[in-house]
């Protein structure tokens, strides 16, 4: 490594190192720079805490965001488990016409299960939930007709369609309905959500990343003169930049734990509340939180965004000090 | 060792700072470099330590052309030079054992090698018992001693100081000047910009003068130059 080896009695380059001692002193010097780096950030804690808040603040967000998202689609999953058809037959079809048909229908493998509504029952239950029945003791006949509600074998809306489309040409049948627009309608709103969420997600971390950035380079101005005395001892400029760029990271590690605890602390306060709504409604929902590899992901976007910023500020200003 | 060939240096506006400068410093040598101020002796050692390149001419350090050096070696090169500052240069915020240390830190040295070098250092300049001290606690010569422990402590085979007595008191002064000659007398080269002619003239060694950036005058400084 040295240019002028033959004036240097003992200099350190002079002495031959194997392969295995050049790594160990690279892992020595890295971890002695790492551990350096978060002494640093220990002796201003104040200008830490508020980099490290700023960070949390900006992965929290979208972090929550995307719990909502996640937690909105497992109740509308539960949804997509009701596809019903209604199959509404046709007047002439006599009771055995009908039997026979649901004979065949249960023979299907598209279908899990069939449930006749017959004209009078169906008769009864409006006349006691329409609030109608006197009215409807002057009608000579019974005008509605036989409902078969099918439940599909699966539960994707692609095959209750295509479902559908088969049992509407079947000989008795009058009209087949599916009513899934409005699971459609939810999902594409669902996207929607999840597409803003990612916008919203990016916009904060770009701030983020311009924070650590702006803090990073407020360190190095404020190390001006330590760096120009390392450039005149002989410091390449990936070793000065070292301990800033994990400054950055630590920032980034301590940002992306910062949020994981609101957002835990966040779920633990909304939980009483959610859990008194889901009684009410006698629902068997439970608000999800974070899964590990969802953790893993924070902690990691965190780390990046340190990484990141931290070595754009770097790359810039380390080089334009010069002694 | 070290070579100066019909050196120039100009700046942006016209300024010349140094005017076909030539000499040659011999291993093991010790000169002084003086002149008034904006003679030119900063821009010269600035030279040397790749701070800046010469506009035309040739700067060989021990048979390299540092025009050959790129952007990228810089950082070695500086390694085999030991430079010493007229503020010592120290860092405030380490002790002055971290300070020494550091030339060495940036090699890669580690535990009790680095300590024991370090020590050696410190002990040449006379300064063992202050490691633990901060720069602040030292007094102005103590403070220079430490930046020539700083320069001497990877064993650099040139030695570069500026004005490393300017804010000293003459009896400090010499005391500095002894820590060269003995660094000298164990071999390395050494070259010294100051403006204390008096000093130098008791010292004895060859003596370059600069002028406007014209070298006009090399060898032993005649007394009455004093005047």
């Amino acid at each position: 490594m040295s240019m002028l080896l033959s004036g240097r009695a003992v200099g350190a380059s002079t002495v031959k190192l194997t392969r295995r001692e050049k790594l160990w002193r690279a892992l020595a010097t890295n971890a002695r720079q790492a551990v350096s780096s978060l002494g640093e950030l220990w002796r201003t804690p104040v200008w830490a805490f508020v980099t490290v808040a700023v960070l949390g603040v900006s992965m929290t967000l979208p972090a929550t965001l995307h719990l909502l998202v996640k937690n909105i689609q497992q109740v509308s999953r539960s949804y997509d488990q009701s596809f019903e058809i209604s199959l509404f037959l046709k007047n002439e079809a006599t009771p055995t016409d009908i039997a026979s048909f649901v004979t065949i229908l249960q023979g299907d493998p598209d279908i899990a299960k069939v449930r006749l509504i017959d004209k009078a029952s169906a008769m009864a239950e409006f006349k006691q939930q329409s609030g109608f029945g006197e009215a409807i003791r002057f009608l000579d006949q019974n005008p509605l007709p036989d409902v078969l509600v099918i439940t599909p074998s699966q539960n994707l809306p692609s095959a209750a369609e295509d479902l559908l489309q088969k049992l509407e040409k079947e000989r008795f049948v009058d009209l087949a309905k599916l009513d899934i627009s409005w699971l459609e309608r939810l999902a594409a709103l669902m996207a929607l959500m999840q597409q803003a969420v990612y916008t919203i997600a990016v916009l904060l971390l770009c701030a983020a990343l311009l924070v650590i950035g702006n803090t990073i380079r407020l360190l190095i101005m404020d190390k001006k003169a330590e760096i120009e005395v390392m450039k005149l001892v002989g410091a390449t400029d990936a070793f000065i930049q070292r301990p800033f760029l994990y400054t950055g990271v630590w920032l980034g590690i301590f940002g992306g734990f910062l949020a994981f605890l609101v957002i835990e602390f966040m779920i633990l306060w909304l939980r009483a509340a959610i859990a008194k709504v889901t009684q009410l409604y006698q629902s068997d929902f439970v608000i999800n939180s974070l899964s590990l590899a969802e953790f893993g992901v924070l902690m990691a976007i965190g780390t990046g965004l340190g990484l990141f910023g931290s070595y754009l500020a770097v790359r810039s200003h380390i080089k334009a000090i010069e002694p | 060792m070290l070579r100066f060939d019909q050196v120039s240096k100009g700046y942006p506006g016209g300024f010349v700072a140094l005017d076909k400068v030539s000499f040659e410093l011999q291993k093991g040598e010790m000169a002084f470099l003086t002149g008034h101020s904006g003679a030119g002796k900063s821009t010269l050692l600035r030279l040397i330590s790749l701070i800046e390149r010469p506009s035309t001419g040739q700067v060989i350090v021990n048979g390299v052309d540092l025009a050959d050096v790129k952007v990228k070696q810089t950082p070695y090169m500086r390694r085999d030079i030991g430079m010493i500052f007229q503020d010592h240069r120290l860092l405030s915020s380490h002790t002055v054992f971290d300070n020494v240390a550091l030339p060495l830190v940036i090699e890669g040295f580690t535990g009790r090698e680095m300590a024991r070098r370090v020590h050696a250092a410190l002990d040449q300049v006379g300064l063992l018992d202050k490691a633990r001290c901060y720069p602040a606690t030292l007094s102005g010569g103590e403070a220079q001693r430490v930046g020539i422990a700083r320069a001497v402590v990877n064993k650099p085979p040139l030695l570069l100081a500026d004005e490393p007595t300017g804010n000293l008191d003459p009896d400090l002064s010499k005391d500095i000047m002894r820590v060269f000659e003995a660094f000298n007398q164990a071999g390395v080269s050494v070259l010294i910009a100051s403006h204390d002619l008096s000093l130098i003239a008791r010292m004895r060694y060859r003596t370059m003068t600069l002028k406007n950036g014209r070298m006009i005058n090399d060898g032993l400084l005649h007394s009455e130059a004093q005047a």
